[in-house]
């Protein structure tokens, strides 16, 4: 067939019908293979400013040292870590508030100034979520923390969070930051590489520790 | 690869001679596992979703004649007709004998369902809705499947994650051979039986009280079938599909209205 004038419209057509499926199939794979589904670094902001680093960090890098478990309560008894409620927050903030923290900045003013307002308003704190798994997984964070706190002392392959054969048990803290990360070290939790919490990384872990794999362990 | 695997073959004995037909079993399915409310035109375009059903027929000829029921639920085949057919691999037998459906995996090619000779699979035509108020009843513990995938009885295998954490919790440690039998694992249909016709375990364990069933059925096959001890029988037994579901039915000597001492 020889071009003639009347294809310039229908060549464009293509051209842009090709453009459109090239851009849908180069979002849809870099939104596969971005990690995690955020993005390094994108994880939503909060409503109130919660540094980890102070509350806790060690007392040598200027945190107070608050264990995980203490303010994140279900993580050692149940499936889901849980956010804390906000009576949690003001178990410490009940004294450490505007009227005691003279010397404070501004900005930590308040923000712990916003929590002791929900509290009195009797308004629960809209954290946003940052680690999330698809609906169709049941992960249990008791049995992890179980698997990685007790039991004899063994050596245990760990991919996550740096990689390598790891010292068992551990404590809690350090059992969190094999998916979480050093939460502690991180003044807005971030994802971190490695850390996609994608189905591979699970299998990987499961994998190296001789835990089973059948679907329907983490499926449901 | 998995080293501390324990092998079970999870297997139910339903016995006909004790079931009312009450439906208690279908109404605890359908709770337990987020099962859509079907409506009068599911039951009528033959798109109803029940892993369990009662199947009621009519012994005898009027006036001698009785209602029988059988519960029909996944047999889980140790050689399910399921399971080849399907291209994903959604479907297989797990360690536990179990014939799992992994509804993320899952296409719906549906092959699985035309394949499978008890009817027992169910294909997602539409969206399962449910009325507002009935949707924080839903079973955080299974997911709620969407359109266009294939979903069956799994013989509640969340129970049975559950009650292993529940052993592991209380063992502090993972589970071993020793703890396993601690746990307390049924499913919901079972649980609900009012007269105890449905009973469930794992018939590699030696003490369970489902064995003698299986033992009977695995020593004479279809073809001796006059031999069996106990009055089990299994669904469409001469497709060898080897099933973990075994039925008890007295098969009297003189059916009704053939003979007046039985009328």
């Amino acid at each position: 067939m020889k071009p003639t004038a009347n294809m310039i419209p229908l060549a464009l057509v293509g051209l842009v019908v090709t453009a459109v499926v090239g851009f849908i199939v180069v979002v849809l794979l870099m939104s596969w293979f971005s990690n995690p589904p955020f993005g390094l670094g994108n994880a939503p902001p909060q409503p109130i400013a919660f540094p980890h680093t102070v509350h806790a960090g060690s007392v040598e890098t200027g945190g107070v040292g608050i264990q995980c478990e203490f303010c994140h309560r279900n993580v050692t008894k149940g499936a889901a870590a849980t956010v804390p409620a906000v009576e949690t927050c003001v178990f410490c903030h009940k004294q450490i508030n505007p009227e005691n923290l003279v010397g404070d900045t501004a900005v930590n003013l308040v923000e712990v100034q916003r929590v002791v307002d929900r509290f009195a308003d009797g308004n629960p704190i809209d954290w946003e979520r940052v680690y999330r798994l698809p609906d169709h997984v049941r992960f249990i964070h008791e049995a992890h923390i179980r698997f990685l706190t007790q039991g004899e002392p063994r050596m245990a392959e760990i991919p996550l969070g740096g990689g390598g054969s790891r010292q068992l048990p551990m404590p809690v803290g350090q059992a969190c930051s094999v998916c979480h990360g050093d939460v502690a070290s991180m003044t807005e939790v971030q994802p971190q590489a490695g850390q996609s919490l994608k189905m591979g990384t699970c299998l990987d872990c499961h994998r190296q520790n001789n835990v089973a794999t059948d679907c329907t362990i983490c499926h449901k | 690869m998995v080293t501390n695997r324990i092998d079970h073959t999870w297997g139910m004995v339903v016995d006909l001679d004790r079931c009312t037909g009450c439906q208690a079993c279908v109404v605890a399915c359908q709770a337990e596992n987020n099962l859509a409310i079907n409506e009068k035109s599911a039951f009528l375009e033959k798109r109803a979703l029940e892993w369990i059903r009662i199947e009621r027929y009519w012994e005898g000829e009027y006036p001698n004649v009785k209602a029988r029921f059988i519960p029909i639920m996944c047999q889980h085949c140790s050689n399910a007709p399921c399971e080849p057919v399907c291209p994903v691999f959604a479907t297989y037998r797990n360690d536990g004998g179990l014939n799992v459906q992994v509804y993320n995996r899952c296409i719906g090619a549906r092959y699985c369902i035309n394949n499978c000779p008890y009817q027992v699979r169910f294909f997602n035509f539409w969206h399962p809705t449910w009325p507002a108020s009935f949707e924080n009843y839903l079973n955080p513990d299974v997911t709620v499947r969407t359109r266009g995938i294939t979903e069956k009885c799994t013989f509640c295998v969340q129970r049975l994650r559950r009650g292993e954490l529940e052993v592991e919790r209380r063992a502090g440690g993972r589970l071993n051979d020793q703890n396993m039998a601690e746990r307390n694992y049924m499913p919901a249909c079972v649980q609900a039986c009012p007269t105890n016709a449905l009973t469930f375990g794992d018939h590699l364990d030696p003490d369970t009280k489902i064995r003698p069933y299986f033992d009977d059925v695995h020593a004479h096959d279809i073809h001796h079938e006059q031999e069996r001890t106990t009055r089990s029988y299994l669904l469409l037994e001469e497709l060898a599909t080897a099933p973990n579901v075994i039925y008890l039915k007295k098969v009297e000597p003189y059916p009704i209205g053939e003979n007046e001492h039985n009328g």
